[in-house]
């Protein structure tokens, strides 16, 4: 059953938040202490004042980055070239990150600080999983370590970075002033995971991301050391694996082994 | 599921006095009994994947009764009900296993777009048609009568055939759901469209109304916004007060979202709606009009 009269409306209503032409007004009933225009006002000032605060909310440190001017201009921006679709607010802003490179294309850090915010956010409340204990691989038969893999926390997020983004999140997390923006001298990468009920992050480089990159793609440990064995040598590769080993199961970033005989 | 026919014991007895669960006081609740009766959860903060917030939603569940209460359900929408939406509100449920579920009667988007805004239906038989097909597909859905509120609104449509208490009352009666009162939001509105809020409350069914919401607001002077960043105003108490006498022993709550306080300064607010309430046992209902209003 359609409602058209109805659907009329509630459009009408809508594209004026939207700024979009609208002939809502005439729909709307004369009287009271205010107008008409004003009645409509409202609205259209709570939809961006609600939309600004659940930006300001998901991008606290970008927030703080840009100070309240130029942050809630562009979060302004953002909200007229993004109207929500979602159902649940939280999922808006998820573009914002990709919608402030383009704005400040000569202050890419900014974007970087933005993707920050919100991938912790996402690994915040992101699915739960049981980390491996390093007594569980201690205990593996050694059959089994000729083909264990890894299957990692699912909140586990990694993308390249470019400047020091970290760092500038760190002070403006201690309320300090933000070092410059610079780029990074080395290929680098951002890694955000939750262990526990806390989200953490960290960079990593080329070396540690090649092994995540093929552990996600299937590879045994085994396989992974054996190419690190081809960069470094042995004694050194084999320092670099276990490093890593330690740390990712210190981060409870391993959540499942792979690849094992039954 | 279908309901139960309608019937005397439609509506539950009351758990007392409540506030919105809110994370800010997440530690004080966990840490030692509070003197809060019950909790009220926004739904879409726990419709998430994992991580702290259903966390704690289990510990809180393990220390008090909970009420659900959403914002995103858009009951009178003409896009129809969000089928997702709805599934991740039944899943939520069967984990909560709340006391109820309500929303709002209202709808927040339209054409696949959402203004997350509680926007106000025209209060005409075209939308009460509309909302009782809604309401029903959803007590359907969930196996249970939910409770629509209602929302404190800033402008009227010129296609309203009744009142919004009239439109209230009747999408109760027509889809056997239960009502949430919000007084503040009934205040508001009456300053803003110049109604009585007594008459609003005089026409609305007693045993439908299952549950109060208390909240504060911002004063423009000429019109009134419903911010809940603000203790509950001396108005809206003495309108709790006519409530209660009309109503009866019905859970209260009250709501903060913006500047909220320590969870002993909620609670000494709460305390005032307990004293209200047991001053006007559901009796003395013209010496309180007369005396309040």
């Amino acid at each position: 059953m359609t409602s058209p009269a109805l659907t009329d409306l509630q459009v009408a209503f809508h594209d004026h938040l939207l700024n979009l032409p609208s002939a809502i007004s005439q729909e709307v009933s004369e009287g009271g202490r205010i107008g008409v225009d004003h009645r409509l006002h409202i609205y259209h000032n709570a939809y961006r004042a609600r939309l600004l605060e659940n930006l300001q909310d998901a991008y606290e440190k970008t927030w703080a980055y840009l100070g309240d001017e130029t942050f809630e201009s562009s979060a302004l921006a953002f909200i007229e070239d993004n109207p929500p679709k979602h159902r649940n607010l939280r999922w808006h802003g998820a573009e914002f990150p990709q919608w402030l490179e383009k704005r400040f294309l000569e202050d890419l850090d900014i974007a970087e600080l933005a993707l920050i915010d919100w991938q912790l956010r996402l690994a915040f409340d992101g699915p739960d999983a049981s980390p491996v204990q390093p007594a569980e691989l201690a205990g593996l038969a050694a059959e089994d370590w000729a083909s264990v893999g890894f299957q990692f926390a699912p909140t586990l997020f990694i993308a390249p970075i470019r400047f020091n983004s970290v760092a500038i999140w760190h002070a403006l997390d201690q309320e300090q002033a933000p070092p410059a923006a610079e780029s990074l001298p080395a290929p680098t990468w951002l890694l955000i995971w939750r262990k526990g009920w806390q989200p953490h992050f960290r960079t990593i480089q080329m070396v540690e991301h090649a092994a995540l990159m093929q552990l996600q793609g299937g590879a045994s440990f085994a396989q992974v050391c054996a190419d690190l064995g081809e960069q470094f040598s042995d004694q050194e590769a084999a320092s670099v694996a276990a490093d890593s080993l330690r740390t990712w199961l210190q981060d409870e970033m391993i959540v499942g082994l792979t690849g094992m005989s039954a | 599921m279908p309901l139960s026919p309608l019937s005397a014991a439609i509506k539950k007895q009351s758990p007392g006095f409540g506030l919105g669960l809110r994370p800010v006081h997440y530690p004080d609740f966990l840490a030692q009994p509070q003197a809060v009766d019950w909790l009220e959860i926004i739904s879409e903060n726990y419709m998430v994947p994992g991580g702290k917030p259903l966390v704690m939603l289990d510990a809180i569940l393990e220390r008090y009764p909970v009420a659900m209460h959403g914002v995103s359900l858009s009951i009178g929408s003409t896009d129809g009900l969000d089928a997702v939406y709805l599934a991740d509100l039944k899943a939520l449920a069967n984990h909560v296993q709340p006391m109820w579920v309500s929303d709002h009667l209202c709808w927040t988007g339209v054409q696949g777009r959402n203004a997350h805004d509680l926007l106000p239906l025209p209060y005409s038989e075209e939308a009460l048609r509309l909302v009782v097909r809604h309401v029903n597909q959803v007590q359907d859905a969930l196996g249970r009568r939910i409770l629509l509120e209602n929302v404190s609104s800033y402008l009227n449509y010129r296609s309203s055939e009744m009142s919004e208490w009239e439109f209230l009352r009747q999408v109760a009666e027509q889809a056997d759901c239960l009502l949430l009162l919000d007084v503040n939001n009934i205040y508001v509105s009456g300053i803003n469209h110049g109604f009585d809020p007594v008459e609003f409350l005089d026409h609305l069914p007693v045993d439908r109304v299952q549950q109060i919401h208390l909240a504060g607001h911002s004063d423009h002077g000429d019109y009134i916004v419903d911010t809940h960043d603000h203790p509950v105003a001396e108005p809206v108490w003495d309108l709790y007060r006519y409530t209660c006498a009309r109503f009866g022993d019905v859970a209260t709550m009250i709501e903060r979202d913006d500047d909220i306080p320590a969870l002993s300064v909620l609670i000494a607010e709460l305390d005032r709606a307990r004293a209200i309430a047991a001053e006007t046992p559901g009796s003395g209902l013209q010496e309180v009009r007369e005396a309040a209003l």
